[in-house]
């Protein structure tokens, strides 16, 4: 296979969920020969796309839905990537969206941009990943484009341009103009498969004079030599106009506009065009690595296949012949054969078969070079693993992983349902790190643990639709900590007699605050008043004590033991009786402590139109938020807020309601802070309902 | 007293603030008050309503300076709304997290981290971007604020206000909305090299609105080192110390 990265071009599609984006990848997929005949995809009475696609998907059993599905167009590689349009801030977004060089954004003819539209285009803004605009749907009643064009500079503050002008909207919608080679492309054929240039129908020619000079101005910003031919008034080859739009797109500083209705196959294979003309290339794209050995300094990536390898492991799916790792190889070569080594587990792994994802079929190499995309057979790994050539320490998604701070209890209907869910968890802990799962061991019942309601609600749709589990959910439940506040000495003595060998075991010494660690032991026993071979005993009794609070049961963090005195007893001393010193030394000494509750406190940005600033303030203000900051960005503003998790259950629908649907917001942990105490109480009183009702 | 048991406990590696602790944290910092040694008489320095001006050439301290007065405000637990013209929220952030960090460099992190979480309320950051900024959109904006009673500003900062582009109006306005509410508004005036001067030191192109400031200060570097000098509004006092901004901390310090 000749390997060069100039004409791979890795890309997601991104929409709003009715924007036709099946429709659109089908049709791509048709036009690259990946797939030999097109399912429209109909929704009955606008049920929607979603289910549609679905359908789709398990009727067909290929993958439009799938990690990265690979096709050709005129020489080039395309990988069209699956990007998760969620707004929760996780690391499953972070990391499909990192492993695109450049992007599709699909916007409807006749609604424009839409809330998720903002929301997938702050993702990439986000990420800083170029993107070109396709305006679908030209066909349907009320399309205008033009509007659309429009609405993407006011409201996303593109600097939006159109590459074509429609010929026919509505019923009408027969082809488009291509500014650029100024002709008018018409698609014939079945499934408008052949595309035929023509020249311009005269009815358009002034319009598409008028919108060519406009693409010619905005593009000249980006290149001398385009100026100087606008200037000089000298024809403008088509390939001097792609490279300074090209310029521009790839700092993200222009979008280009295309148009079409992809269901009446209109304008898609212009599209895929322009994707290989203006979207970049993997060694366009600079990657960042983290340092392992460093601090994780960030270290920039050549895409280069005789480097060593640095490739990330994406995607995870469960396959007939088991686990197929998806990866992205941003430097060196993954050869059948060699040996890689997994750096979170330091584990080293001899790759076997390489296959590459043909929508419904995959094929079989021998290497997947720098800027690739591909799949290992047979490696034992949790997505967001980078591999490395061995000897090099790097890390392409640092090894920070903040713990759960919210969770929830999931009953499966039946027993089906519970093979099913315990397949699916294990599944999702492996995908993402921040996602947890246990057997309470009082209630018996399964529970989730993630980063913020949307986290977990995601993966309990997921159970549903993936993997067929019905489950049932409790209410959420934040992850409050307990810590203390001063010092307070203990001095305590267990001692039990009742026949055969008694437990005997004394510790005295102090716990107080520590606000760098969770736990710290310190033995400063002189003399041997505890035996040295106890003091480990000693420790576990108090580590135990720290995973539930006396009182409120929260695992509690920042104490400091420090034991000085003690006793034992030469017979009836053991490990046993220490520990349960321990643990009655920590009971007796931590209430004098004066304990408080800490909660999480998440960071969330709420974008909005500035009209309804005051109104998103209040809304926070009211939620024990603290307000950071606001940014007036013109047709938007953020505002940024410390607010405690426990206020924000429910706050996507009333954001919704306040602002007309036109805010959103993300929404990630930032700290642990203390309680304040009518809150306190409040949780005291609940934790002592449940406790109550528990029993 | 309270230092050597705070440090005998920072030896033990043991953290634990007490009231102390946080009254000789204040003190340390209302020592540092940037302004106070040039010869202004109080902690405020402005009146009610009162204009104040930071002038420097760019890249010479101006926000440092202004972020101190912040810091010395909230200290004082009263709140301080910074607007910006040219920050992100996140860097004018982390300019008051990098001085407070130096303020209170005796302290463990421990010990700042739990300060600053007590007085960060006290601060509220507006970003604007420069040609989407009025007046009248920042009284809509603090209006909001303080109707909702969400935030209630005693002094504010505007850093990046473009004086030799505005006319007078708008800052007439500003002093109006300034009185109105009571609160202290401090301006970062960013002077060009080679300008005219007029006699009172002040740039011909700032005169037009001169009047309406109460305290002018101006950061003038020489050779490696930026001095600070009172230009209007102090009490005249020779015996009082020349200041300087220290380039490895940016804090105030005096020049002896």
């Amino acid at each position: 296979m000749k390997m060069d990265d100039k004409k791979v071009r890795n890309i997601g599609i991104s929409a709003h969920i009715d924007s036709g984006k099946t429709t659109l990848t089908e049709r791509i997929l048709y036009y690259t020969k990946r797939i030999h005949a097109i399912h429209d995809v109909k929704g009955k009475d606008g049920v929607g796309a979603t289910m549609d696609s679905m359908d789709l998907e398990k009727e067909r059993g290929i993958t439009i839905a799938s990690a990265a599905t690979y096709c050709e167009w005129k020489g080039h590689e395309i990988n069209i990537i699956d990007t998760p349009g969620h707004v929760d801030f996780t690391i499953e977004v972070e990391r499909s969206l990192r492993v695109l060089d450049g992007a599709i954004l699909v916007l409807c003819a006749v609604g424009g941009v839409q809330s998720q539209s903002i929301t997938v285009d702050q993702q990439m803004k986000r990420y800083k990943v170029p993107s070109i605009a396709f305006i679908n749907k030209c066909d349907r009643s009320g399309a205008n484009p033009f509007r659309v064009i429009g609405q993407l500079k006011t409201k996303l503050g593109h600097n939006a341009v159109a590459m074509q002008i429609p010929v026919g909207l509505e019923t009408h919608v027969q082809g488009v103009v291509d500014l650029v080679e100024m002709k008018a492309l018409y698609f014939d054929g079945e499934n408008g498969e052949v595309v035929r240039a023509e020249e311009i129908p005269q009815g358009l020619l002034a319009e598409a004079k008028a919108k060519r000079e406009e693409l010619i101005e905005a593009a000249s910003l980006f290149s001398d030599e385009l100026t100087e031919a606008v200037l000089e008034e000298r024809e403008i080859p088509a390939q001097m106009l792609y490279a300074a739009l090209r310029k521009g797109a790839l700092k993200r500083e222009i979008t280009p506009v295309y148009m079409g209705s992809a269901y009446k196959n209109k304008g898609v294979q212009p599209l895929l065009d322009g994707v290989t003309h203006l979207l970049p290339s993997p060694s366009e794209v600079e990657n960042v690595t983290l340092d392992m050995e460093k601090n994780e300094e960030p270290v920039i990536l050549t895409s280069d296949p005789e480097k060593p390898i640095v490739a990330l492991a994406f995607k995870l799916e469960d396959g007939q012949y088991g686990q197929l790792t998806y990866i992205r190889v941003y430097q060196g070569t993954v050869a059948k054969g060699s040996t890689i080594v997994n750096v979170r587990s330091g584990k080293k792994v001899k790759v076997g078969r390489v296959v590459r994802m043909h929508a419904d079929q995959m094929e079989d190499v021998d290497t997947l070079a720098a800027g690739y995309i591909g799949a290992l057979f047979g490696i034992e790994c949790s997505s967001g693993d980078t591999f490395v050539s061995p000897g090099i320490n790097l890390t392409m998604t640092s090894m920070y992983v903040p713990k759960p701070v919210i969770s929830l209890a999931i009953v499966p209907k039946d027993n089906k349902s519970q093979m099913a869910m315990a397949k699916a968890l294990n599944r999702f802990s492996k995908e993402d790190p921040t996602f947890k799962t246990y057997v309470d061991p009082e209630t018996n019942e399964t529970i989730i643990e993630g980063m913020g309601e949307l986290h977990l609600d995601i993966y309990v749709e997921r159970m549903k639709r993936e993997y067929n589990a019905e489950v049932t959910t409790g209410n959420p439940r934040v992850a409050y900590r307990e810590t203390i506040t001063q010092r307070a000495d203990f001095n305590y003595t267990h001692k039990k007699q009742t026949g055969g060998a008694g437990q005997f075991g004394r510790i005295a010494g102090y716990i107080e605050p520590v606000s760098d660690a969770d736990f710290v032991f310190e033995n400063e026993i002189f003399g041997g008043a505890i035996p040295t071979q106890y003091i480990s005993a000693c420790e576990k009794g108090f580590r135990q004590s720290m995973a539930k609070g006396p009182k409120l049961e929260f695992p509690i963090t920042g104490v400091k033991v420090v034991i000085d005195d003690g006793a034992s007893h030469a017979v009836d001393s053991s490990d046993m009786a220490f520990q349960a010193a321990a643990r009655g030394a920590f009971r007796e000494a931590y209430l004098r402590a004066k304990p408080v509750i800490h909660e999480p406190i998440m960071k969330v940005v709420v974008e909005t139109p500035p009209e309804f600033q005051g109104a998103v303030m209040g809304l926070l203000n009211q939620r024990r938020g603290m307000i950071i900051g606001s940014q007036d960005e013109g047709v938007m503003c953020a505002i940024e807020a410390q607010v405690p998790l426990a206020e924000m259950f429910g706050f996507s629908t009333v954001l919704r309601s306040s602002t007309q649907g036109k805010a959103q917001f993300t929404m990630e942990f930032a700290l642990y802070r203390q309680v304040p105490q009518s809150i306190a109480e409040k949780i005291a009183l609940e934790v002592a309902q449940n406790k109550k009702s528990a029993a | 007293m309270s230092r050597d048991i705070a440090a005998l406990r920072r030896e033990k590696n043991i953290i634990h603030l007490t009231y102390k602790d946080i009254v000789m944290l204040k003190k340390e910092i209302s020592y540092r008050n940037p302004l106070m040694s040039l010869g202004y008489e109080s902690e405020d320095i402005l009146p009610d309503g009162g204009f104040g001006a930071v002038m420097a050439h760019a890249g010479v301290g101006k926000t440092a300076l202004l972020v101190q007065m912040a810091l010395n405000t909230m200290l004082r637990e009263k709140n301080i709304l910074h607007v910006s013209l040219h920050d992100a929220v996140g860097k004018v952030d982390v300019w008051y997290h990098e001085l407070f960090q130096n303020i209170a460099q005796n302290f463990s992190e421990g010990e700042i981290k739990e300060y600053w979480d007590k007085i960060q309320p006290c601060r509220f950051i507006m970003i604007f971007k420069v040609e989407n900024f009025s007046v009248p959109k920042l009284e809509e904006r603090l209006t909001e604020l303080m109707e909702q009673n969400i935030f209630k500003p005693h002094t504010m900062i505007i850093d990046g206000f473009k004086f030799d582009e505005i006319g007078r109006k708008p800052l007439a306005h500003l002093k109006e909305l300034a009185a109105k509410h009571a609160i202290r508004i401090w301006f970062t005036v960013h002077a060009h090299r080679h300008e005219e001067r007029a006699t009172n030191e002040l740039p011909v192109w700032f005169l037009h609105v001169a009047d309406l400031f109460e305290v002018i200060v101006e950061l003038a570097a020489e050779d490696k080192d930026v001095f600070i000098k009172a230009i209007k509004g102090k009490i005249t006092d020779s015996s009082r110390e020349t200041l300087m901004l220290d380039p490895a901390t940016m804090l105030v310090k005096n020049s002896k």
